[in-house]
């Protein structure tokens, strides 16, 4: 990559990163303030969108069942908070825990197929555990789900910082998503984030070659719950409640469309896609029952017209247009670009 | 030296019906470059994938410098120190070409940091500089592997193979697809790297065998028809019989055997 090309999209890193610190003040002077909660909403499932990704997008393996992660994250915090009695940060992280956990032993099974019979058995899994989630009532609250009053997030001196501050709310979960996306940057520029690419490219290669190809899926899988159970944590947060129905498949998918539609493979395509998604969801419900129609022929669309995603298709153009301009663009791959 | 690196016992791989190798017994002495020939379908590509754990073997065994290899994954007989190219060229094709030699490399290691960016690992880049040189691809550092052509693919394969440092090198049919150019160049690259690393190559260009191999065996239907030094190999009746209806081959035989 270029320096020319590596300094724009820096830039636009730099540029992306203050506007949304700078939501809490500008979105309510220029819009309204229930967009700051949209927008604090879609950072959490761009998380999700991403567990997604690393899956798929690094590794090659396209799980219908992150949802069941999402879950145990939910669930941790909620159980941990309501029956349990823990404050924030044990809640916290029982809810991480619960789902790295559930996603180490399902990942056990899984990871052993590839193609459609691995996206076939995580649904299984996320499916077995729906179910179980909605006739256990008692302990989940079914489709109900579970309540609770959310305890401070800390108090230091004088000062308490909780949720129930919009403007705290909104860093809070700024400052865990963005610490997450940072995290998984760091794997994917690492020897270990080049195995996962090198596993999806040419999977009897990379064995050939000395790696462990069940260990490393088995790895990925992990970190991948590890993502989705801190949304799925983030998310019982924001609501102040845990419900099966957010195990349910459907929840899966939509995640699977996110990070297609922004762009398997980079890191910024799933909250891209998300944020795309969500928006549209925000704007046209509002006004139509059927936006999910708009939804499925956007997806369609661009599945066909940018197999690579939005991302990947930004990436090309920018490239392209840097090789015109004679700065000599050798594109490096994909994977290194964010 | 007459140290065995690699011996083969009874070694049998059958597909369905098909036997692909059939009780096939093999010495490759150290030291010695040992090169299989043999009509297509003789099963070669077969013995590889039995040797490299990509297929179980039905019955026999193979033993590496006297350790029983038989049954270990391809990862670990990888990590062992026995490396392979492949004959349908097979590489990481979204990876740029120092991106393939890198992971190779750490693979080897058995050692992925899952947080230290790979550019500031100055030993293995250092590593992939000096073996872009070697395999002369390093105006191409930079390209996606899968953008490479034929044959600088199968360069890269090999500098794949080289940068794990091999004890044991199997190479597919190197040279296939590559121009008489890259072929001279390769046949060079080998000859040096048998200096230092006992290698097993498949070849079917007759002019290569008989340049580089100090042994050869031929293989017909998954059998050991016969091992032996060049001179011996190009007066053998057999093999004659088992290239017959491949008159160019016959020819390169009977060539190599006056040359
Ligand atoms: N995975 C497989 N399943 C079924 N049959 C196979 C498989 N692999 C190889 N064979 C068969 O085994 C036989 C030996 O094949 P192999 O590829 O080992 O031959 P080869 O000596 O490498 O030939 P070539 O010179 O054409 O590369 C062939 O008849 C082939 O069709
Ligand atoms: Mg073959």
């Amino acid at each position: 990559m270029t320096m020319s090309l590596m300094m724009i999209r820096r830039a636009m890193l730099i540029a992306f990163i203050v506007a949304l610190i700078a939501v809490p003040w500008i979105v309510p002077a220029l819009i309204n303030k229930f967009w700051v909660s949209v927008i604090a909403e879609i950072m959490i499932w761009s998380l999700f969108a991403a567990s997604v990704n690393l899956l798929f997008g690094y590794v090659g393996l396209l799980s219908f069942g992150q949802a069941l992660y999402f879950g145990f994250g939910m669930y941790g915090v909620a159980i941990g908070i309501s029956t349990l009695g823990l404050s924030f940060w044990p809640a916290f992280g029982l809810g991480i825990i619960a789902s790295v956990a559930i996603a180490f032993v399902a990942g056990i099974f899984a990871v052993r197929l590839t193609w459609h019979y691995f996206a076939i058995i995580t649904v299984v899994f996320s499916l077995i555990f729906y179910f179980f989630a909605v006739s256990v009532k008692a302990v989940t609250g079914g489709d109900d789900g579970i309540n609770f009053t959310l305890p401070p997030t800390f108090s230091f001196g004088g000062y308490t910082g909780s949720f129930s501050n919009e403007t705290f709310q909104y860093f809070f979960i700024f400052a865990a998503v963005a610490f997450c996306f940072f995290l998984m940057h760091r794997v994917i520029q690492s020897p270990l984030g080049k195995a996962f690419v090198a596993i999806r490219d040419n999977d009897t290669r990379a064995e050939l070659i000395g790696l462990n190809v069940y260990q490393l899926r088995l790895i990925a899988f992990v970190m991948s719950g590890f993502l989705a159970g801190v949304s799925g944590a983030l998310f019982a947060f924001f609501g102040r409640y845990a419900s099966a129905s957010y195990m349910f498949y459907h929840v899966s998918g939509e995640a699977v469309v996110w990070a297609i539609v922004g762009g398997a493979g980079t890191l910024l395509g799933p909250i891209v896609g998300t944020t795309l998604f969500i928006v549209i969801r925000e704007v046209v419900s509002t006004h139509w029952e059927h936006h999910s129609l708009i939804v499925g022929v956007m997806a369609i669309l661009v599945v066909i017209l940018a197999p690579t995603g939005l991302v990947g298709l930004w990436n090309e153009r920018l490239a392209r247009w840097s090789a015109r301009e004679k700065v000599p663009a050798t594109r490096t791959s994909l994977q290194s670009e964010p | 030296m007459t140290e065995s690196v690699l011996l083969v016992e009874g070694l049998t791989k059958r597909f369905g019906g098909l036997t692909a190798v059939n009780k096939l017994n093999l010495s490759i002495t150290s030291g010695r470059l040992h090169a299989i020939i043999g009509p297509n379908g003789a099963g070669k590509t077969t013995f590889f994938n039995l040797i490299s754990g990509l297929y179980t073997a039905d019955s026999g065994r193979v033993l590496f410098k006297g350790r029983n290899i038989t049954g270990l994954k391809p990862y670990e007989i990888s990590r062992i120190g026995i490396k392979r190219t492949m004959q349908i060229k097979s590489v990481f094709p979204q990876l740029s070409v120092s991106e393939n030699l890198w992971v190779t490399r750490n693979a080897t290691n058995g050692v992925l940091h899952p947080f230290r960016s790979a550019s500031s690992d100055h030993a293995t880049r250092e590593r992939v500089e000096f073996t872009l040189e070697q395999i002369g691809l390093t105006p191409l550092a930079n390209r996606a592997a899968g953008t490479l052509s034929y044959g600088d693919v199968a360069l890269l394969e090999i500098g794949m193979a080289l940068i794990s440092d091999p004890q044991l090198l199997l190479l597919d049919e190197p040279t296939c697809g590559m121009s008489p150019a890259e072929t001279a160049r390769t046949v060079d690259k080998i000859k040096i790297l048998a200096q230092t690393i006992d290698i097993v190559i498949i070849e079917h260009d007759m002019e290569v065998v008989f340049e580089i191999a100090d042994d050869i065996t031929v293989m017909t239907q998954g059998e050991n028809l016969v091992s032996g030094s060049p001179a011996e190999i190009s007066g053998d009746e057999r093999v004659r019989e088992a290239y017959l209806g491949r008159p160019e081959d016959e020819d390169y035989v009977e060539e190599a055997a006056h040359a």
